[in-house]
């Protein structure tokens, strides 16, 4: 049961965050892309697998009862790098409205020219 | 001792990242340590290469967790290739932003970001293991990020956004990626994975979604070297980044991409089998066999569409970011060969095609990052000098600089591949390689030869066009009013020597570049190197 709810929300999550990366407003640009890398943590939460309920140590559970921790260790690395990263996005933004006046996709383009 | 010399380049800058920042208060200190540690960085990068040369593959694992449990860094030839490459025009680079970048950015920021993102470099080339490839393109991007942003007016934070943007999606799309790697085959570690991949049905590997998953990474190393279709990002970055950052970002950075690809591609899923696709034009169930005809396209849409680019551009940047993207394209033509095509070179004693066509891609590249990272510091002088790249400000530059107008023809020449220059071996490798090919009826060879003759016509014409308008002629009010900033034009002036060096000097490149394509190929030597020194699995 729990990975087909997984794998909805995982769809959900994907399609959100293209949605928004597609959008003309900047910060919802930045959204996206937050929330596209966020869906990537929780699919590779799931690749662990889902089954495991035992805690990882060394006098407890076996490889058939504990859930894959390699996963969970690779997910918050990208969690810590995707902070600074959306940090900065959002920094950027910010500059952009500044030198621009508009964080609007289209009157970007226009003004490049 | 001789371990930790795997992890000197990566502790270097890291050390000379960190004291440039804490000496932020004292410029002239500042500087000086910040030239001492690329200094430092080359010197460390020549000293591995060496040990590498006379001892073999070398690994560190670190805190001595065993392969594949521990995260492995690793140091072969084609590395240390990589690295000398890097170590070179970073420092070159480095030494012309101390003069060309203005004193409050230095201060600011400028010296640790570009030596944090040679740490990011240097663990791209270094590591071992896939999850760690990520982490350490993410301490690049994200150096590069405000390097590129670094002036921060309005079409540089656009650029940047663009830029930005384009590499955190890639960023996430590389995490699943790695995730779907490390579901299929359980593991991380690439010699690890080479390993399960020869022999699927050993360790339960199913290799079909391997190759699904394998392209979805290639389309992030694709737009981390700018490869069409995945180049889109390539001239405004170039043109918004400061002069110097753009000569790394085109010479070193770029190749990060070149780098992945051929480590992961041809020394790592090069083993893996499938059923084959069934489609026409993939011929052979080799995973590799996927890749010719996809590599083939790239790279003839990336020397058609970079070389028609760079024909009409109307600034001198955005020419040599065009330029950049079919220059790619000539990197990726060989490969293309080299993944299509099997069987021997006649008369060379077994030498493969595809060792051939790695050596042929890997002496492309170091002229590519010598040539265009020379004419990028020349844009950056030029710019001092006059005040604008555009060329309508130009002209007749050969009259007013003509040391600088020297160092961009013998550059530009380079990118043509005029003997004896590096970008003439460049050149003939690629062409060799394609004829070589044509010899064993490997198909797509015939392709491959009219392209890269017909890319090597279109560089000559926006070579000439550049050459044109920039340099001949009556000098424009602009020219006329030049200054020289001599400096500058005699720190530029050192890679376009170097790209006469290696041209002239050819032969030791040359073997140290087969070599680094023999260690590429070398998926045994390789994944023994890894996972058995360590004393752990037998």
């Amino acid at each position: 049961m729990t990975q087909y709810v997984l794998a909805v929300v995982l769809g959900l999550l994907f399609g959100v965050g293209t949605f928004l990366v597609l959008r003309r407003d900047v910060v919802r640009v930045v959204w996206g892309v937050s929330i596209l890398s966020q869906a990537a943590n929780v699919y590779l939460v799931t690749m662990g697998g889902l089954e495991g309920s035992v805690p990882v140590f060394a006098e407890h559970g076996h490889a058939e009862t504990v859930t894959d921790p390699l996963v969970q260790a690779l997910v918050l690395t990208a969690i810590v790098i995707g902070f600074g990263t959306t940090a900065f996005a959002l920094a950027l933004t910010y500059r952009v409205y500044q030198t621009h006046g508009t964080i609007d996709t289209t009157d970007l383009g226009g003004e490049a020219q | 001792m001789t371990e930790q010399i795997v992890i000197a380049p990566l502790v270097v800058a890291l050390v000379a990242a960190v004291l440039t920042l804490g000496t932020k208060y004292w410029p002239r200190l500042q500087r000086a340590v910040s030239v001492a540690g690329s200094l430092a960085y080359l010197a460390v990068v020549a000293v591995l290469f060496e040990t590498v040369r006379t001892g073999g593959i070398l690994t560190y694992q670190l805190s001595d967790w065993d392969a594949p449990f521990g995260i492995s860094v690793v140091a072969d030839s084609l590395s240390a290739f990589m690295l000398v490459l890097a170590g070179v025009v970073s420092l070159v680079a480095l030494v012309f932003a101390a003069t060309y970048v203005d004193e409050f950015g230095q201060r600011l920021s400028f010296h640790p970001l570009f030596h944090f993102m040679m740490v990011g470099v240097s663990g791209s080339f270094l590591t071992g293991d896939i999850f760690n490839l990520f982490v350490w393109f993410e301490v690049m991007l994200m150096s590069s990020y405000v390097l590129v942003v670094f002036y921060s007016g309005a079409e540089h934070t656009e650029a940047a956004l663009q830029y930005v943007v384009l590499n955190l999606v890639g960023s996430a799309i590389m995490l699943l990626s790695i995730g779907g790697l490390y579901a299929v085959t359980g593991t991380l570690n690439m010699a690890d994975l080479s390993r399960r991949l020869a022999d699927p049905a050993a360790y339960g590997v199913d290799p079909a979604p391997v190759l699904g998953l394998s392209a979805i990474l290639f389309a992030v190393f694709a737009l981390k070297a700018g490869i069409v279709p995945f180049h889109w990002w390539v001239p405004a970055a170039y043109r918004a980044a400061p002069a110097p950052v753009s000569a790394v970002l085109a010479g070193v950075v770029k190749k990060v991409g070149v780098y992945a690809i051929i480590r992961l591609y041809f020394t790592v899923f090069s083993v893996a089998s499938f059923g084959g696709l069934g489609l026409p034009g993939f011929a052979g169930d080799s995973l590799l066999a996927f890749y010719g005809p996809v590599l083939f396209l790239m790279a003839i849409a990336s020397i058609f569409l970079g070389g028609f680019g760079a024909i009409d551009r109307d600034n001198l940047d955005d020419l040599l970011a065009y330029s950049s993207i079919g220059q790619v394209g000539f990197i990726v033509l060989p490969l293309a060969i080299g993944a299509t095509a099997t069987g021997t070179v006649p008369g060379t004693g077994g030498t493969t095609i595809r060792t051939l066509a790695i050596t042929a891609a890997l002496i492309y590249t170091v002229n590519h990052g010598l040539a265009k990272g020379g004419l990028f510091l020349v844009s950056g002088a030029i710019f001092e000098a006059v005040g604008s790249i555009e060329f309508d400000d130009l002209g007749g530059l050969s009259e007013r600089a003509p040391v600088l107008s020297v160092g961009f023809l013998v550059a530009a020449l380079a990118l043509v591949g005029v003997p004896p220059l590096s970008g003439f071996f460049g050149k003939f490798l690629v062409f060799d390689t394609a004829a070589q090919a044509l010899a064993v009826d490997a198909p797509g060879a015939r392709l491959a030869l009219v392209v890269a003759l017909a890319g090597a016509i279109l560089t000559i014409a926006y070579v000439t066009r550049a050459w044109n308008r920039g340099f001949w002629g009556p000098p424009s009010e602009a020219v006329d009013d030049a200054y020289s900033p001599r400096g500058q034009i005699a720190v530029a002036l050192l890679l376009v020597v170097a790209v006469v060096a290696v041209g002239i000097g050819f032969d030791p490149v040359y073997e140290a570049a087969s070599e680094a394509a023999r260690a590429a190929l070398d998926t045994e030597g390789y994944r023994d190197a890894v996972l058995f020194l360590g004393g752990g699995l037998a």
